[in-house]
């Protein structure tokens, strides 16, 4: 059974807001010092994967488009326990919009051949759209299983369980297969320890460009993109706490509770 | 003149919330963009019932399909059947709930079906000459963004609560269509095996309009059932933060945050909550915060209009005695 996971990296999301920055020009969140992580959704996608191979047979592969940096998220996932990874990197990528994407990471699974299923992460931790996942399966012609949280192989296919509201659902399909995949409390992803990605930087990652994947730049730029951000802003917060005062802390409860009934919210 | 196809769910007895909420951003779309004409799709067997309701909460025009195999929301389904139905209805916009059926599976892939832009998750709109620019939060609602979805139709997701359902208008009246969809040819390669659900105890977070929060101050689990208490006074539900939640205090169905349920009640009661940006993700567009916190430089407080300092034990039971005296009065 081989699985490909396909990740993204992006700048650790918790950082407090006020130490977060954009550039409005480039319509992006700067950088700065912060950390970069395997965004939260996509970590879960790979821990699915990898909680499958160790019931069954079989590979986990994990994929990113990024630039020379992302390798360091292939090294995390390495050393969480997937076998291969490959780096998807080249110029051309940095503007390319959903469409784009979902067609660079077809052309990658195309290369890398045999292949029972896709997972990625419900939406990227950074501008959130979960447009990538079902675009690639369509692109593909897979069956396409969407906020699923684990999966089983029962005779020959593949069965997702997928939370609802009070309760969950059991989807059945063939393989191959793409699923996103959300998170419950069977999917906390694993970490990666300090030796294990210390050992993964000693491996040799695969970079793969547009020329390598055969892709035509006209097919991938900002020109042929569909969606646009138009304007990136932080919201003015004009914004100061009301604190509530009293002696004690049963006197500031039944202030509070006035409070909120002045404001008719109780 | 601009239509604007709206897709409403429902069951033969339910009407949902976030089908008016569509109907009511639709409204406010057309508004803008002036002439227009709002249809709303509603699939389903035995939901043409809803069809006066749909037209008093803002439709111009209702068109039904009806099909047993629709019952059951398989999203390869719906998609199925909306494919057909775009190209007779000739949209200039669909707008979709941002839910799990459509925000997740259906208007994306309907999207590259479609070869058009989507933009989902959103929170308004602004026109600019006579391109439509969709307002939605990115990077867990620490930034805004314009987005602007180029190609033949526009699909756009509209985030739950972003907008409130029209008041019910009983003078508007409209006309009801039926679609003749072959619903029968549409394959579906995802087959649904079990679904099962349960009655929820108490009330769901998505209709909640006031939500009762813990995170990791509360200790335990013990803690928690203090905050049970108060939800059941203020008939408000119950939701956590992602390490209340990751502890196994509160399921994780409840969880509140950019990993789980994205809310906006009335009044968001935060309790021992630091306010982390991935909770402020799930919780910042309440209309009203509450942050009860005994750290004065919790990052909560920089977001919430209302704060006490103190330690959760020294104030939840008495504001709770204090709730209940007042609501019996």
């Amino acid at each position: 059974m081989h699985i490909v996971v396909c990740l993204k990296q992006i700048i650790d999301p918790e950082i407090p807001p006020h130490v977060f920055q954009i550039d409005p020009i480039k319509k992006k969140q700067v950088r700065g010092r912060q950390v970069l992580l395997i965004s939260d959704f996509d970590a879960i996608a790979l821990e699915v994967a990898l909680q499958l191979k160790e019931k069954v047979d079989g590979k986990v592969t994990a994929i990113t488009i990024g630039t020379a940096e992302a390798v360091e998220a292939l090294h995390t996932a390495l050393a969480m326990g997937a076998d291969e990874t490959v780096l998807i990197s080249d110029p051309i990528f940095e503007e390319t919009d959903s469409f784009g994407k979902a067609h660079i990471l077809a052309a990658a699974l195309h290369k890398l051949g045999e292949f029972d299923g896709v997972l990625c992460g419900r939406q990227a931790g950074d501008v959130e759209l979960g447009l990538v996942g079902p675009f690639l399966a369509e692109m593909m012609n897979l069956p396409c299983v969407t906020l699923a949280s684990n999966m089983e192989p029962e005779d020959g296919k593949m069965r997702f369980r997928r939370p609802i509201e009070g309760g969950y659902e059991i989807l059945e399909t063939t393989t191959p297969f793409l699923a996103t995949i959300t998170n419950d409390e069977s999917n906390v992803a694993r970490y990666a320890s300090v030796r294990g990605i210390r050992k993964a930087m000693r491996t040799e990652i695969p970079v793969w460009s547009a020329a390598d994947l055969a892709l035509n730049p006209a097919e991938i730029g900002s020109e042929t993109a569909l969606i646009e951000m138009a304007k990136l802003f932080i919201p003015e917060r004009e914004m100061r706490c009301e604190f509530i005062a009293g002696e004690s802390g049963p006197e500031k409860a039944k202030q509070l509770a006035q409070r909120l009934q002045a404001l008719k919210l109780l | 003149m601009t239509n604007i196809l709206t897709f409403c769910t429902a069951t033969a007895q339910e009407l949902p919330r976030a089908s008016l909420e569509v109907l009511a951003a639709g409204r406010q779309l057309e508004n803008k963009l002036g002439n227009g004409n709002i249809q709303a799709v509603l699939l389903g067997p035995d939901v043409d019932g809803h069809a006066r309701s749909l037209m008093q909460h803002g439709a111009d025009e209702v068109f039904v399909a009806s099909h047993p195999r629709l019952q059951d929301y398989e999203a390869d389904v719906i998609l199925g059947t909306l494919e057909k139905v775009v190209p007779q209805l000739k949209p200039d916009v669909v707008l979709f709930p941002h839910d799990a059926l459509s925000g997740g599976n259906v208007a994306p892939r309907l999207a590259y079906r479609l070869g058009t832009g989507i933009v989902t998750d959103c929170v308004g709109f602004e026109i600019e000459g006579d391109t439509i620019r969709w307002l939605r939060p990115v990077y867990g609602g620490k930034a805004m963004a314009y987005m602007v979805a180029s190609g033949p139709v526009q699909l756009a997701t509209i985030r739950s609560r972003a907008f409130e359902p029209l008041p019910p208008d009983p003078s508007r009246q409209g006309a009801v269509h039926t679609l003749e969809i072959d619903v029968d040819s549409i394959s579906s390669p995802v087959s649904l095996v079990e679904r099962t659900q349960k009655e929820m105890e108490g009330i769901s977070l998505d209709q909640a309009q006031i939500i009762v929060s813990g995170g990791r101050g509360m200790e335990d689990k013990e803690g928690f059932s203090v905050l049970e208490h108060l939800a059941q006074v203020l008939g408000a539900a119950v939701g956590g933060s992602r390490p209340a939640a990751d502890l196994g205090w509160v399921p994780h169905s409840q969880l509140v945050g950019q990993t789980g349920k994205i809310v906006a009640p009335n009044l968001y009661i935060a309790v021992a909550i630091s306010g982390a940006p991935q909770h402020m993700a799930g919780a910042g567009s309440s209309k009203t915060i509450v942050a009860i916190n005994k750290d004065e430089d919790a990052p909560i407080f920089k977001v919430a209009h209302i704060g006490v300092v103190d330690e959760w034990q020294n104030i939840i039971p008495a504001f709770t005695a204090a709730c209940e005296e007042m609501l019996d009065n």
